[in-house]
């Protein structure tokens, strides 16, 4: 911050050009600002915004999400352990366990929150970055539901109209799964080296919540089905303000904070 | 896993490479890449880990794109097993952990020659990097990428005692495997022993003491099935992954054993090879398919869009799978048991969606009753703070969660409850952050080399026994000026503008085992208080731990704030009468606290007195040593007349009589 500009002229002197003063004001982190932005408009479509617990235990984290025990698929999760026998969770999924166990159906919530992945940092992996997950459950809330939930919410976060595919993709507490995938922003889906040439780009991971993790959270498979998704919202902040370090994220410095 | 083209398309018409990859990517498994090698395309498919059991073999991908392409599945010739009699000795098999081994099937082959590959073989083995090293290890590799079923040859010769004993590891024992590796063993992994040695690391990689060579003639011809946590233990145990031991890890179709070792005979006749003379099969419990009920209009409730029964026929069929007797909406379906991902009704939904096309799907909102979202009131709350401190010039940081041992020293947070993690990444983020400050200050040091001035803030998770959310912030000077007073309006703005009135400050008293951590600069440490409660500290950091700046920090407890913020706020009434003001300067000892002053003016003036206001303190030249000087307005008001000026005179004398009953105190006039 620049000390304020000092004027003192002897005639009453008038120049437009002067600059104005400067005024100290603050700067809200960029990643403030994108889940305030995706609060917002999964609060328009009816969903409440839950919260969690960050070191977690291995029932919520993985067995009640329908992953095994020493099963490859639990190796998609590097996961930091601690020595007081519980873990930093690695998704923002242990929530929905959580939140089924104290509410019955219908109902539709967003979990914003740090997670945490044992993984080597570089420009697109953190140890610490954040997801925001989703949990829609109903009577016959279905996969073309989520289809139009998820389209909705791109085009609003990203100010244009945006167009979303699913592929096939695995994920242990969701039957079907998918893999979501949006036209690429740089070249509207021509295709170019962002998206390596496909004009899409990997968004997130989804799919209809598996009976058994309905099971697990003492809801009746039978009566009632849903859709779960979960974003990297380092990943939206990315892609929204271009920024191509997720490093710069916790770096905390203030040149790249003040831009915000 | 790499996929050769021409050998995908030994089984099933392909379309050209980039329209296959763009089918299997839509339809089955990402395709990452696609590699022109000769006259052959080589596809890098990344095949999904609940299908590795099926689908990291040509075949089982053939397969899936007969299914999604509709085209015929070219079938595989098998030769059955015959036994003939033979020269050579039978093997002595005992199996002695058999819940570890769900089947085992071998056959013994009497008169092979080993030799460089036939052409054919050595290309496909090529074609998706394989080195080639002789026809019957080849073939083995070859028979495994094809059906998915992993296969060993050991030489029979070579096994002493004619005898093989599968059982679990003893600790310590140690085997060498085909590839030159030594390993030693913990307990409870499975290996199979002659009579004198280990020969096999199973599911893993063979052992080097029964390597085929161009010197073997007899072998036996190993197709197992194990116990996938076994398998998988083992493999991170010894770190040491195998495209057999990625299999194996995920579980696998136990009859899939004879029928392999039977394509493997038909290509091993081919070669012109040998005689089987003794058959192996220890399956004690023989799996059976799964049978599924699929309703159909759940099918459609699910999707979200009408699949017609014909077509979800068609989907499962070429998939495999068989139906039988279906009545009108209801499929009777029945699960091969190669596919061992396949057991509720919604695992078969996922297959008719993603084989017809999730592209099909449209998009539709969901009716539902219009239930308002619930308000988060942690969430406002954070918003809130957030807000006032941004306009109050601070900047937000986000900082790790974790601290290193450097800190934890520092701080002297080693064994206070601090949580350590099992497996941290660096030295550096060995603990879990028991405080925000510890990042706060890495910060500072970082920002100093750009600017003289740095005010930022942290609202997260903190660690200590349990998490808590904290929230902390500072002003770090280069060169130092006291910005005390300044943070404690900060703190003071903050809090009033969270509806929260009744703040105060009190002196912090350390007990003996806080005195021990230097983060505080000795006395310039204020605990903050709303009403009885305390909710943080303001204070200077020690110059101790931060040498070049100084830091005014507030670390405040925000689950303990949010619980007393408010929204509800009251007008006050504007008084009609007008205020007067009049200033009063005191002379006191230096140690005597603003407050004590403060207190006596407004008892001493009473209801009258709308508002105090200090503005000025002051040390030095032309006042005594040991005095400081306070200046203050006082705002006089009442609600129901205007004040007379004898009437405040009168006020103003009582409060000067009031404070000069202390013998040290001075009202200036």
């Amino acid at each position: 911050m620049r000390k304020p500009l000092k004027i003192e002229t002897k005639k009453d002197t008038f120049d437009v050009t002067v600059p104005g003063q400067k005024h100290e004001i603050g700067h809200l982190h960029p990643l403030t600002l994108v889940k305030r932005k995706i609060e917002e408009i999964f609060q328009a479509m009816g969903f409440s915004v839950i919260e969690g617990f960050e070191v977690e235990n291995e029932w919520y984290n993985f067995d009640a999400l329908n992953i095994p025990k020493d099963h490859p698929a639990r190796d998609m999760w590097d996961t930091f352990y601690l020595k007081n026998g519980k873990l930093l969770r690695t998704h923002t999924s242990p929530v929905q366990i959580r939140y089924m166990e104290k509410h019955q159906p219908p109902f539709r919530i967003i979990v914003p929150g740090r997670i945490f992945r044992h993984e080597a940092t570089d420009a697109s992996h953190e140890t610490n970055f954040y997801q925001i997950e989703g949990l829609m459950v109903g009577k016959d809330i279905s996969a073309a539901n989520f289809k139009a939930i998820i389209q909705e919410f791109l085009s609003r976060f990203f100010a244009k109209q945006i167009k979303t595919r699913l592929r096939p993709s695995f994920f242990p507490f969701t039957e079907p799964s998918f893999e979501v995938d949006m036209t690429c922003l740089v070249c509207n889906g021509k295709g170019c080296s962002t998206c390596s040439r496909t004009g899409w780009i990997e968004l997130m991971g989804a799919g209809m919540v598996h009976p058994n993790v309905l099971k697990a959270g003492g809801i009746n498979p039978k009566n009632w089905q849903g859709f779960a998704f979960g974003i990297g919202m380092d990943r939206l902040a990315m892609m929204k303000y271009k920024i191509n370090d997720v490093r710069l994220f916790y770096s905390s410095d203030l040149r790249f904070l003040e831009q915000f | 896993m790499v996929f050769s083209y021409n050998w995908l398309k030994q089984y099933v018409k392909l379309p050209k490479p980039e329209k296959l990859a763009q089918v299997l990517t839509m339809h089955s498994f990402e395709v990452e890449e696609i590699k022109k090698v000769g006259k052959d395309y080589v596809l890098d498919i990344d095949v999904l880990p609940n299908r590795g059991h099926d689908c990291l073999s040509h075949w089982g991908v053939a397969r899936e794109i007969s299914a999604i392409l509709d085209r015929d599945l070219e079938p595989l010739k098998r030769k059955r097993l015959k036994k003939e009699k033979g020269e050579i000795g039978l093997i002595n098999l005992k199996i002695k952990c058999p819940k570890l081994v769900p089947r085992y099937s071998a056959i013994v082959v009497e008169g092979v020659k080993v030799g460089p590959s036939p052409k054919w073989l050595k290309e496909k083995i090529e074609s998706v990097g394989l080195r080639s090293i002789n026809n019957i290890v080849d073939l083995t590799n070859y028979v495994m990428l094809e059906i998915g079923q992993p296969l060993h040859a050991f030489d029979y010769d070579k096994i002493q005692g004619h005898q093989m004993i599968l059982r679990e590891s003893k600790n310590g024992e140690r085997l060498v495997t085909l590839d030159d590796s030594s390993h030693t063993l913990d307990k409870g992994m499975l290996v199979i022993e002659d009579k004198n040695r280990l020969i096999d690391l199973v599911g893993i990689m063979g052992g080097k003491l029964t390597e085929i060579d161009l010197k073997t003639k007899n072998i036996v011809l190993q197709a197992g099935n194990f116990d996938r946590q076994t398998i998988y233990k083992a493999v991170k145990k010894l770190n040491h992954r195998t495209e057999a031991s990625n299999i194996y890890s995920q579980g696998i179709d136990p009859n899939l054993t004879i029928s392999t070792l039977e394509r493997t005979y038909f290509l091993l006749t081919k070669l012109g090879e040998g005689k089987i003379v003794q058959i192996i099969d220890f399956y004690p419990k023989k799996v059976q398919p799964k049978k599924i009920k699929l309703d159909l209009n759940y099918v459609e409730k699910l999707l979200g869009i009408k699949i017609p029964g014909k077509e979800v026929k068609r989907i499962l069929e070429r998939l495999g799978l068989k139906i039988k007797n279906c009545k009108l909406k209801i499929l009777n379906v029945v699960v091969p048991t190669f596919r061992l991902d396949i057991s509720l009704q919604e695992d078969l939904i996922e297959e008719i969606g993603r084989i017809y096309g999730y592209e099909k799907i449209p998009s539709t909102f969901p009716v539902v009753s219009l239930i308002p979202p619930r308000r988060n009131f942690g969430i406002f709350w954070e918003d809130a703070t957030k807000n006032i401190l941004k306009e109050l010039g601070f900047t937000e940081v986000y900082n790790y969660s974790f601290i290193g041992e450097k800190e934890a020293k520092i701080f002297g947070y080693e064994g206070k409850g601090i949580i350590e993690v099992e497996n941290p990444m660096s030295k550096e983020q060995r603990y879990l952050r028991p405080n925000l400050i510890p990042n706060l200050l890495k910060n500072v040091v970082d920002n100093f080399r750009y600017f003289d001035e740095i005010k930022i803030f942290e609202l997260g998770k903190i660690f200590r026994g349990q998490e808590k959310q904290m929230l902390s912030g500072l002003i770090a000077q280069k060169k130092g000026g006291d910005e005390f007073y300044r943070l404690k309006g900060v703190v003071d703005s903050l809090l009033n503008k969270l509806g929260i009135s009744d703040i105060w400050y009190d002196e912090h008293k350390a007990t003996p085992e806080q005195s021990k951590i230097f983060i505080w600069q000795s006395g310039k440490i204020a605990e903050i208080k709303i009403g009885n409660e305390e909710i943080g500290f303001l204070g200077e950091i020690s110059s101790k731990i931060l040498k070049n700046g100084k830091a005014i920090v507030f670390d405040i407890d925000f689950e303990e704030l949010t619980k007393i913020c408010s929204e509800e706020h009251e007008y006050q009434p504007i008084s009609q009468y007008p205020a007067a003001v009049r200033d009063l300067a005191i002379l006191v000892p230096t140690d005597i606290k603003v407050v004590d002053v403060l207190n006596k003016i407004n008892i001493a003036g009473g209801v009258l007195i709308r508002d105090v206001d200090l503005f000025d303190i002051y040390e030095g030249e032309s006042i005594a040593q040991g005095k400081k000087n306070l200046a203050f307005h006082i705002v006089y008001q009442a609600e129901n007349r205007t004040l007379k000026s004898k009437e405040i005179d009168a006020i103003q004398n009582k409060i000067i009589k009031t404070l000069e009953k202390k013998p040290d105190w001075e009202v200036r006039r």
